[in-house]
């Protein structure tokens, strides 16, 4: 079987040395690691946003021989920066997720009512919390309808409520065959996922499901704290519509 | 406010203030003598005065609005900032040095004469080194502060080396006359060779941009986030700069040292609008192209010797200050 997203050997200088990784169709994959570990390199990396030596296989098909138009259609990236400078409509900005299709309004409605902010439709962006904003830009990730789903710290300014419907909506993408890279900045939510990458000052140390890859050892050489596994408060969305 | 309503308020504007710049003067003419004296009809002597006098006046005026405020508008969405303008970050006065040292060395060097595109062409070659300058000193997204910050640096040396050129002509009166005019900005004396020079150009160039308006909306979010939607950042980034230098350049060429304009105007029409660029874009070239008429005018009305440069200086001034105050 085609990975739906490779990488050979991914090498960006002083920040990211030689991930090699692929990730199959209807996966859902977290990538952990400390801070500057090169979570969001690696992300903006695959998504063909920076410069990098190594190659990058989207289905097969080297990323340098993919217009720019088809990447917009085949991959989504939501980064972990929510800054707007301009004042567009809560509603045009998720609307940007279909430019690669022509602006064609395929999914906007159900991006904005994923995400919540059907009620915020016609707010300017500039007007938003941080929580909000983060929640605008992976509702254009949304829209975009693409198999690819990369994204850069979702949860990181979202309160509990909306963070679990962000992991729901992951699984729900990849239980349609989509694949869905999420990076993290608390190792405890990678639980929720199959499988887990761990980067480490660029490289990747780690691979695998959560419960194996995890260990203590792990975690107090990559994150240098100890790790006690025992019962603690999970919160959970009610079961049932919601 | 209604869109809908935007594009025929802004082009009754514009075509106010084209009949009104066609009237007014030394000589004043009624609405009726200026439609008449335009189709070829009425008397010699207004016929002459639109024609050969007023008429190159207001195209020049008309096209150096439109594309101030037109490159305004893509500098802004190009910094992702709201703040930036052709004037305040250099790129007029890159342009006007450029002009500046075609006139003052241009005798000593026999260049003086040798083609209405000389002017134009150092105008052109000054404010791509100002823009080129700009992207170097302040990267894209920069902060407002480093963003001004590098635009009072370029102004402040593109500005000693226009003094500097002054100072060595100020031997030739005429020479430094026409310098002065570089400097303050003024429609004055405007001929149909300014017009020439360029008014078609601008208008290609307002013509380029207006596609660009949906790749624009996505590139004022960010530049990472437009590429990864599907835009070719890279070639639109391009495109965009060479249209926005060459628009700011020409119009320093054929009016001078103009500012303001693509600062007040797409500012104004945000406001009021909303920032979509796909309506932003036309909104500002009528918008731009109706301002600078109107401030021409003002100049006309009151002859106290104010310069076009003085009055959109009088206007963008107080507004500029309001801006920042207002921001965040």
């Amino acid at each position: 079987m085609t990975p739906a997203l490779q990488a050979t050997a991914l090498t960006v200088p002083g920040r990211l040395a030689k991930v090699s990784l692929a990730l199959g169709p209807a996966e859902l994959v977290a990538v952990v690691g400390p801070n500057g570990a090169g979570k969001s390199t690696l992300m903006q990396a695959l998504a063909g946003l920076l410069p990098a030596s190594g190659d990058i296989l989207w289905n097969g098909q080297s990323l340098p021989r993919i217009p720019a138009q088809e990447r917009g259609r085949r991959l989504a990236w939501m980064g972990q920066e929510a800054l707007f400078e301009f004042g567009f409509p809560v509603r045009e900005v998720v609307a940007q997720g279909r430019f690669a299709w022509g602006d064609d309004p395929a999914g906007v409605a159900e991006a904005l009512a994923a995400m919540d902010l059907v009620d915020l439709g016609d707010r300017p962006v500039t007007r938003l919390s941080g929580g909000e904003r983060h929640r605008v830009i992976l509702a254009r990730a949304l829209a975009t309808q693409a198999p690819l789903q990369l994204w850069d710290e979702p949860v990181a300014q979202l309160d509990v409520r909306h963070a679990l419907e962000v992991y729901r909506l992951a699984r729900q993408l990849v239980e349609r065959g989509n694949t869905v890279l999420v990076s993290l900045h608390d190792i405890r939510a990678a639980y929720r996922f199959d499988r887990v990458l761990v980067l480490d000052r660029g490289r990747l140390v780690g691979d695998g499901p959560p419960h194996a890859v995890l260990t203590a050892d792990l975690i107090r050489t990559v994150f240098r704290v100890e790790a006690t596994f025992t019962t603690s408060l999970v919160p959970e969305l009610p079961a049932g519509p919601g | 406010m209604k869109t809908r309503a935007a594009l025929p308020l802004l082009g009754l504007l514009l075509a106010a203030a084209f009949l009104a710049s066609l009237a007014f003067g030394e000589l004043r003419l009624g609405p009726m003598q200026v439609l008449d004296a335009l189709v070829g009809r009425g008397d010699s002597l207004s016929r002459t005065i639109v024609w050969d006098f007023r008429l190159p006046r207001t195209l020049v005026g008309l096209a150096a609005g439109a594309a101030l405020a037109a490159s305004g508008v893509v500098m802004q969405a190009f910094f992702r900032n709201p703040l930036a303008d052709p004037g305040l970050l250099g790129v007029s006065s890159g342009g006007a040095l450029g002009a500046v040292a075609v006139l003052a060395l241009g005798p000593s060097l026999g260049l003086a004469a040798a083609s209405i595109w000389t002017l134009p062409v150092a105008s052109v070659a000054g404010a791509f080194v100002a823009t080129g300058a700009v992207i170097l000193l302040a990267e894209r997204g920069a902060g407002t502060e480093r963003l001004l910050l590098s635009g009072v640096a370029l102004n402040a040396l593109l500005g000693a080396g226009t003094s500097f050129l002054l100072t060595i002509s100020a031997g030739h009166f005429e020479v430094n006359a026409q310098i002065l005019f570089w400097l303050m900005g003024g429609l004055e004396n405007r001929s149909w060779e300014h017009v020439w020079m360029g008014v078609p150009i601008i208008l290609l160039g307002c013509l380029l941009l207006l596609p660009m308006g949906r790749a624009l909306n996505l590139l004022s979010l960010g530049e990472q986030s437009a590429q990864s939607l599907g835009v070719d950042v890279r070639r639109l980034r391009r495109r965009l700069i060479v249209l926005a230098t060459v628009l700011t350049a020409l119009a320093t060429a054929i009016g001078g040292i103009i500012g303001f304009v693509g600062l007040v105007v797409p500012h104004a029409l945000r406001l009021v609008f909303g920032p979509d660029h796909r309506r932003l874009l036309p909104y500002s070239m009528l918008g731009g192209a109706a301002f600078l008429l109107a401030c021409d005018l003002v100049t006309r009305l009151f002859p106290i010797g104010l310069r076009l440069g003085v009055v959109t200086a009088v206007v963008g001034g107080p507004f500029f200050l309001w801006l920042l105050r207002r921001a965040r």
